[in-house]
C-alpha cells in the first residue's frame, strides 16, 4: 500500500477506513472532566455490627470455599463466632441493604458455620505464643467482654488470669443462655482456645469477697473488670419477696447449671424482653404450662421477633397488654396466682414505644405456682468498689475501657447496663487493645470508622436475581421438650447459595462489570482488583453506573 | 421440529415468516433484533428456531434497533453473516448505524416491513420509512408476493456479500406481512448451493490488528465513499447475475424490475411493492378493454437500474407513477427518481404522479381503474402530482 496520499491509486485504497496504525496514540484521557476512582465503601452490615466484623470479606471468602481464611476474618474482630453465630440477634441483617431488595442475608447462619467450622478444622494448628511472665493482665468475669479481652491479649503472649464466682467459666454464656440456643459443647471449645493460649481460669473465686482491686494491682499490670449486670429488677408489686416468686436470670442460671430449681405446675413469666422469652422457653421444656405477660402489645416487645415466634411455636402462651398488680398466697404462704390490670396503649414514650395505660377497674386474676420475672437487669452497684466512680447504671469509663483508677479498666453489661453479646465482645476487644497499648505493645489507638455506610439507593441492582434467604434447618416441634440445639446449621450447599446472595456492597469483588463495560478499554486487570489507566480514560462513568455495589466513586478532574 | 420436514416442500405462511424462512436457509450466525409490529414475527420465529437449534446462530436480545444494528455491525465485521429486521420508527432508530454498516462495507441483511410513520400512530403500511434511508447507501429490493419475499432474502445475502454493502429486503405491512400465501420454501441443499458460507474479505482479526472506521481525513475520506458509488454500481450487475443464476436453479426470477406489457404500450404505470400486484389485474382488464397499457414493476430501487428504466419507458407516450409516499413539499418519491433518470433523454414522455394508500389506506382495482382512465384523458399532467382516495 502507497504510504503518501498522493501517489495513491484506486486499487491502493482500502474499501473502508482501515488503520493498521495504533489508537494508542491517542491519549483520550485529556477529555476527562470527571475521574472514576476505585474506593471501597463501608457496607451497612459492618457499620451496624458492634463488634466492627468485616462481614463482606468473611461472606466473599465463604462463596470461595476459604472458610479457614473468612473464620480467621471473623477472628480479627470477634473470637467467638461459633458463639455469636448462635446466639447473636444481629443487627447486621436489619441493616443489610439486601433486605430492600428481597430478604437480608442470613449473616448470623453464615457466621455460625465459619465459627463451627474454625472450631474443627482450623484452632489445632494455630501457631500460639508461650505467655509472657513480665506483664499479666487479670480479668475479672468469664462473660463475653473479659473472655474476648482474655483473647486478645493471650494471642500475643500476654499472661491473663481469669477469675470467675461460677464454678465454670463463661459468665452468661453459660449461666443465661439456654442450650437449645448455645450448647455447652460448643461453649467449652471456645473457652479451650484461651486455655491453649495459656489463659488460667480461677473459678469459684469472687471479686469483693475472695479478691480486692488492692491485691490484684501488686500482681498484675492491669486489672479489666467485666463482671456484667445480672441483678433482676423488682416488680415493685406486693408480695414479690415470696419463695414461689423467681427472678429471671437467677432460674436461668440454675437450670443452666444443673441446679435443683422448684417449679409448679403453672408458670407465669413477667416481661417482653429476651431473658423473659428464654424464661418462658425453659419453663416449657420443664413441662410446664407456661404463659408469658406482656404489658404492651408484640410490636413493642424488646424481645427478638425470632425468638417470641419460636416461642410461640413451641406453646408458649403469651397475652399481652397485662400488668401485674399483686401476687397472690394461700395460707400457707404459697403462689396460687397473679393479680393483674389489663392495659392500652397511649402516646409514645421516651423508648418511642407506645406507653401502656392501665384501664380502671380491669383487675383480674391468674392462677399460677411459680411466678418469674424478668422485666430487665441491672448492675448490681454494691459489688462496685467504692473507689471506682459510678454512673446511673455501672461503671463509668471512657470509650476505651478506662475508670477513674490508673489500670483498672472496665467493659461490657458493667458499665452500660444489659446489652448483647456482641457489645460486651466489642468492649472486651476494645479494652484489649488500650491494654496492650498501655503496655507499650502497640504504637497508635485505632481510629473510629466515621465513613458513611453505603444505601440501597446507591447500588446498581440491575445484576442480582430475587432470591430468598436459605433458611436455617432446624429441628422439628419434636425434641423441642428437650434442652438439644434448634438450629442445626447450614449445610456446606446452603451456605454457598446464602453466601453467593450477598451483594458486597461498597466493596469490589471483582465482578468485572467495570472491565467489561469501560468503552475505552481503559479498565486494568491486575492480580486482585482493577487499575484505570487514565491515559485514555475519558471520565464518562459508565463503570460507575454499573458496578453493582458502589465500589467506584467519580470525582471531578483535580479535586483527587 | 427437523428441517427437512419443514422446508423443501410448499407451506402456506405469512410474508413475515417468509422472511424467517429465507434467513433460516440462508444460515444466519447472528441475529439481533428489537420486536415492533408488524415486524415482530419475523424474529419470533427466528428465536425459535434458534432456540430449537434449527438454526445455528447466536441469537441477540437488545434493547433498541440501535443496539440490535450494532450488534450486527459488531457480527460482521468479525466476519459473520449477519441479519435484523425492523420497521417504521424502529429503522428510523437505526438510522446512526445504516450508515456505520455502509461505511464499514458489511453485508448485514436487513428485512424492513413498510410501516407508516407516526405521529398519528399507525401501524399500516407505506413506504415512507424505508425511503427516509433513500441516502444511507444501502440497497434497497421492494417485494411483491410472499415468495419474492423468501427469494429476496436469499438472493440479498449473496448480492451483499458480493459487493459489500448492506441489503434492505422491504415488504408492506400486513398485505404481506400478515398476509398467508403458499410459499414453495426451498431445500436446504439448494440453497447451500446458490448460498455459499459467507467468506469475508476484511474482518477483525486479533493475529492483524487493524481498527475500523476511524478518523478519516479529508486526503482519503472523498475516495473511500466514491468506493461505496463504485460497489453501487457493480451492485448493479451482480444483483442481475444473482436473480439469473437464482431463475436457473429455482425456477423463479424477478428480474430488477419487471416491464407488464410494456413494449407497444402507450401508457405505463410505474409501481412498487404490493400495489404492483392489483397493478397487474387491471392491466389485464384494459388490455382485454383495448387499451394499451403497460405496467413497469420497481424491485432494486437502490442501486437505480436506471438504463433499463430509461429503456422501457422512453418507449411510451405518458407516464403514470403510483407512490405510496410522499415527500413533502415536493411530491412521490418514486415520480421524482423516475423524472431525473429520464430528463436527460431526447425523448422525454409526460410524467404523471398518484399519490395514494398512504396509512395503509387500501388501494383498489378501482382506483388504478381511475388513475389510467385520467392519463389517458389528458395530454400533459396539470398539477406537480395528484392525490387519489383522500377527503380533502
Amino acid at each position: 500500500m502507497a504510504r503518501n496520499f498522493k501517489e495513491m491509486k484506486e486499487a491502493d485504497y482500502p474499501i473502508c477506513a482501515i488503520s493498521l496504525e495504533t489508537t494508542l496514540l491517542n491519549k483520550t484521557g485529556t477529555w476527562r472532566i470527571f475521574r472514576p476512582r476505585y474506593e471501597n465503601k463501608l457496607p451497612p452490615c459492618q457499620d451496624a455490627c458492634p463488634a466492627g466484623e468485616d462481614i463482606q470479606r468473611y461472606i466473599y471468602l465463604a462463596s470461595k470455599r476459604d472458610y479457614e481464611e473468612g473464620y480467621r476474618t471473623i477472628l480479627e474482630r470477634n473470637p467467638f463466632p461459633a458463639i455469636t453465630g448462635r446466639v447473636c440477634f444481629h443487627p447486621c441483617e436489619d441493616a443489610c441493604n439486601r433486605k430492600e431488595y428481597d430478604e437480608p442475608i442470613g449473616i448470623h447462619n453464615i457466621e455460625r458455620f465459619l465459627g463451627d467450622y474454625g472450631l474443627k478444622n482450623v484452632e489445632k494448628k494455630e501457631k500460639r505464643k508461650k505467655p509472657e511472665e513480665k506483664r499479666r493482665v487479670a480479668i475479672i468475669g468469664s462473660g463475653p467482654a473479659g473472655l474476648a479481652c482474655a483473647y486478645y491479649l493471650s494471642r500475643e503472649g500476654i499472661g491473663v488470669e481469669v477469675f470467675e464466682k461460677e464454678r465454670l467459666p463463661g459468665g452468661l454464656l453459660r449461666t443465661g443462655i439456654p442450650a437449645y440456643r448455645l450448647p455447652k459443647n460448643i461453649l467449652d471449645k471456645e473457652i479451650e482456645k484461651l486455655e491453649k493460649n495459656g489463659v488460667k481460669f480461677i473459678t469459684n473465686t469472687t471479686f469483693g469477697k475472695d479478691l480486692t482491686l488492692d491485691v490484684l494491682l501488686e500482681k498484675f499490670s492491669a486489672v479489666f473488670l467485666a463482671i456484667g449486670a445480672q441483678k433482676e429488677r423488682d416488680l415493685e408489686i406486693p408480695q414479690e419477696e415470696q419463695k414461689g416468686v423467681l427472678e429471671g436470670i437467677a432460674f436461668l442460671r440454675s437450670v443452666n447449671l444443673g441446679k435443683g430449681v422448684h417449679l409448679g405446675k403453672r408458670v407465669l413469666v413477667i416481661g417482653g424482653g429476651n431473658t423473659a422469652v428464654d424464661c418462658a422457653r425453659v419453663a416449657k421444656r420443664l413441662g410446664r404450662i407456661t404463659t408469658l405477660l406482656y404489658r404492651r402489645t408484640k410490636q413493642e416487645m424488646p424481645a427478638s421477633p425470632e425468638e417470641v415466634a419460636e416461642a410461640e411455636k413451641e406453646g408458649v402462651k403469651i397475652e399481652f397488654l397485662i400488668a401485674p398488680v399483686k401476687v397472690l398466697l394461700t395460707r400457707q404462704k404459697t403462689v396460687k396466682g397473679l393479680e393483674c390490670l389489663r392495659m392500652k396503649l397511649g402516646a409514645p414514650d421516651s423508648s418511642g414505644r407506645r406507653r401502656p395505660i392501665p384501664i380502671k377497674g380491669s383487675n383480674f386474676t391468674i392462677p399460677a405456682d411459680t411466678i418469674i420475672k424478668a422485666i430487665g437487669e441491672v448492675v448490681e452497684l454494691e459489688s462496685i468498689p467504692a473507689e471506682l466512680e459510678k454512673t446511673e447504671w455501672g461503671i463509668k469509663t471512657d470509650i476505651w475501657g478506662n475508670t477513674n483508677k490508673k489500670n483498672i479498666l472496665a467493659g461490657g453489661d458493667c458499665v452500660t447496663g444489659p446489652r448483647t453479646v456482641v457489645a460486651a465482645i466489642a468492649a472486651g476487644r476494645r479494652t484489649a487493645e488500650k491494654i496492650r497499648f498501655d503496655l507499650g505493645m502497640k504504637e497508635k489507638l485505632s481510629d473510629e470508622d466515621k465513613r458513611e455506610p453505603v444505601r440501597f439507593a446507591q447500588l446498581n441492582t440491575f445484576y442480582f436475581e430475587k432470591q430468598p434467604q436459605v433458611k436455617m434447618p432446624q429441628i422439628e416441634k419434636r425434641g423441642r421438650e428437650t434442652f438439644k440445639e434448634i438450629n442445626l446449621g447450614y449445610k456446606e450447599e446452603e451456605l454457598l447459595t446464602e453466601a453467593g446472595r450477598c451483594f458486597s456492597c461498597g466493596v469490589c469483588n471483582r465482578c468485572d462489570n467495570c472491565y467489561v463495560f469501560c468503552p475505552d478499554l481503559s479498565v486494568k486487570k491486575l492480580e486482585d482488583g482493577y487499575e484505570f489507566d487514565y491515559d485514555y480514560c475519558k471520565g464518562c462513568g459508565i463503570c460507575a453506573a454499573e458496578c453493582p455495589r458502589s465500589a467506584i466513586t467519580m470525582y471531578p478532574e483535580g479535586e483527587i | 421440529m427437523k428441517l427437512e420436514a419443514i422446508t423443501g416442500t410448499k407451506k402456506v405462511v405469512t410474508g413475515n415468516h417468509a422472511v424467517s424462512y429465507g434467513v433460516l436457509l440462508s444460515r444466519a450466525q447472528v441475529i439481533a433484533a428489537y420486536p415492533i409490529t408488524p415486524q415482530t414475527q419475523i424474529v419470533e420465529l427466528l428465536s425459535e428456531f434458534c432456540a430449537t437449534g434449527l438454526l445455528k446462530a447466536k441469537f441477540i436480545k437488545v434493547e433498541s434497533e440501535h443496539s440490535a444494528m450494532s450488534a450486527c455491525v459488531g457480527a460482521a465485521i468479525s466476519g459473520v453473516r449477519a441479519f435484523t429486521a425492523t420497521s417504521a420508527h424502529g429503522l428510523a432508530l437505526m438510522h446512526e448505524m445504516l450508515h456505520w454498516a455502509v461505511g464499514a462495507r458489511l453485508p448485514i441483511v436487513v428485512a424492513n416491513v413498510n410501516r407508516a410513520m407516526g405521529p398519528g400512530w399507525s401501524v399500516w403500511t407505506d413506504q415512507n420509512d424505508s425511503l427516509s434511508q433513500r441516502d444511507v447507501g444501502m440497497i434497497q429490493l421492494y417485494c411483491e408476493s410472499n415468495q419474492e419475499v423468501l427469494d429476496t432474502v436469499i438472493q440479498a445475502f449473496k448480492i451483499g456479500e458480493k459487493v459489500l454493502l448492506p441489503v434492505m429486503v422491504i415488504l408492506d405491512a400486513f398485505v404481506l406481512s400478515h398476509t398467508s400465501e403458499p410459499v414453495d420454501i426451498p431445500s436446504q441443499e439448494m440453497v447451500d448451493n446458490f448460498l455459499p458460507p459467507y467468506k469475508p474479505q476484511h474482518y477483525l482479526n486479533i493475529e492483524h490488528p487493524a481498527s475500523y472506521g476511524g478518523l478519516t481525513n479529508p486526503d482519503h475520506y472523498f475516495e473511500i465513499r466514491i468506493k461505496i458509488e463504485m460497489a453501487h454500481r457493480a451492485a448493479l450487475k451482480v444483483a442481475e447475475e444473482v436473480d439469473k443464476e437464482f431463475q436457473e436453479k429455482f425456477g423463479r426470477g424477478y428480474g430488477l424490475v419487471e416491464p407488464v406489457n410494456c413494449d407497444d404500450a402507450k401508457v405505463i404505470i410505474v409501481t412498487s411493492g404490493t400495489i404492483t400486484g392489483t397493478a397487474r389485474e387491471v392491466i389485464d382488464k384494459e388490455r382485454r378493454k383495448g387499451r394499451k397499457v403497460g405496467l413497469l414493476k420497481i424491485r432494486l430501487f437502490r442501486p437505480t437500474p436506471r438504463e433499463r428504466i430509461r429503456e422501457i419507458l422512453t418507449r411510451a407516450e405518458k407516464i403514470a407513477v403510483i407512490d405510496r409516499n410522499i415527500s413533502f413539499g415536493h411530491s412521490g418519491i418514486f415520480a421524482q427518481e423516475i423524472k431525473s433518470i429520464l430528463y436527460n433523454e431526447p425523448r422525454r414522455p409526460p410524467i404523471f404522479n398518484f399519490i395514494i394508500g398512504l396509512g395503509g389506506r387500501d388501494v383498489r382495482p378501482e382506483d388504478i381503474e381511475e388513475i389510467i382512465d385520467y392519463v389517458f384523458k389528458k395530454d400533459q399532467p396539470t398539477e406537480d402530482f395528484t392525490l387519489r382516495g383522500v377527503r380533502l
